[in-house]
């Protein structure tokens, strides 16, 4: 896997209070979409790029605007373990998003031509976003991938006996 | 009156950059910042954390300006909006297309080392051309030929 001791993160130190439970939610949500590392309660990082960095300074925003506290920090971990743990994490959820997408994909191949169509759209925009949330080029992405571009090639050649 | 926000501009700083000198501050002078503390007093920040023009209450930055300068009475710039929503923030609140195009287009734009002055004298252009684009696309109902 991808990932150095030399590899810089951007750390969210957060606390949001538990009630009302909306805009914990939402966060939440919000960082599960970007696809975070979870190394404690209240800590996540991601590899650091301009846009990672923004990405969590605009979640920090959040939280202080729905009264609760958030830190930004930029970090190196002094023993490359702990990224790897963070990474395998981070790369054992996005291969989950991406085998469940390839089952999809397959299950769609016995549907008729027009719920297969759209289903190549669905899963197209998916795999998309699954990939978005993928720094440390899972493997898994590339079955994923193969599995919705062959539903998409599905009954456009006619079949020899 | 001077603007100030963050340096490294993407998609909603430069879409913010194009509606302050279009239809805000025709004089608009831009400045750049690394953050609110090191902001000039005289300049008004935007896109940037805890400046008021920033993303709130899940808007991008540049719906928030468009609220809080009153243009949200054009459809064509609250259309720009849900561009600019998706394109910075893809979190599919809206159906914008376009959107994924953009970014990959000013991020591009961004990694040939253009600086930020150069980016914005670009984007400016773009934003002009989308603005004409939804626009006429609102007017006769179909996309402009």
């Amino acid at each position: 896997m991808g990932v150095s001791q030399a590899q810089d993160w951007v750390l969210l130190a957060y606390k949001l209070p538990r009630i009302p439970s909306t805009p914990r939610s939402a966060v939440w949500r919000k960082l599960k979409r970007l696809g975070v590392g979870w190394i404690s309660d209240g800590l996540v990082a991601l590899p650091a790029d301009p846009r990672t960095r923004e990405q969590l300074e605009w979640i920090a925003e959040e939280i202080t605007d729905n009264g609760g506290e958030a830190a930004l920090w930029l970090g190196r971990p002094l023993e490359a373990s702990a990224a790897v743990a963070v990474a395998e994490r981070m790369n054992a959820a996005v291969a989950a998003e991406y085998d469940g997408l390839a089952a999809e994909a397959d299950a769609a191949s016995a549907a008729d031509p027009s719920a297969r169509r759209r289903a190549v759209i669905r899963l197209r925009r998916e795999l998309h976003r699954i990939q978005g949330r993928d720094f440390f080029a899972c493997p898994a992405g590339e079955a994923a991938r193969r599995a919705v571009e062959h539903l998409a090639a599905t009954g456009t050649v006619p079949v020899r006996p | 009156m001077k603007w100030a926000t963050r340096p490294g501009v993407h998609v909603d700083r430069a879409a913010c950059t194009w509606l302050i000198r279009r239809f805000i501050d025709p004089n608009a002078e831009f400045v750049f910042a690394a953050d609110i503390e090191a902001v000039p007093a005289d300049a008004t920040p935007f896109d940037m954390r805890g400046a008021a023009l920033g993303h709130h209450e899940g808007r991008c930055s540049f719906e928030t300006a468009l609220t809080a300068y009153d243009l949200t009475a054009d459809p064509a710039l609250e259309e720009i909006g849900r561009i600019v929503h998706e394109a910075d923030l893809a979190d599919d609140r809206y159906d914008a297309p376009v959107a994924a195009g953009l970014d990959v287009l000013i991020r591009g734009l961004t990694l040939t080392g253009s600086s930020d002055y150069d980016t914005l004298a670009i984007t400016h252009k773009l934003f002009d051309g989308l603005y004409e684009h939804r626009r006429r696309q609102l007017i006769t109902g179909r996309p402009p030929a």
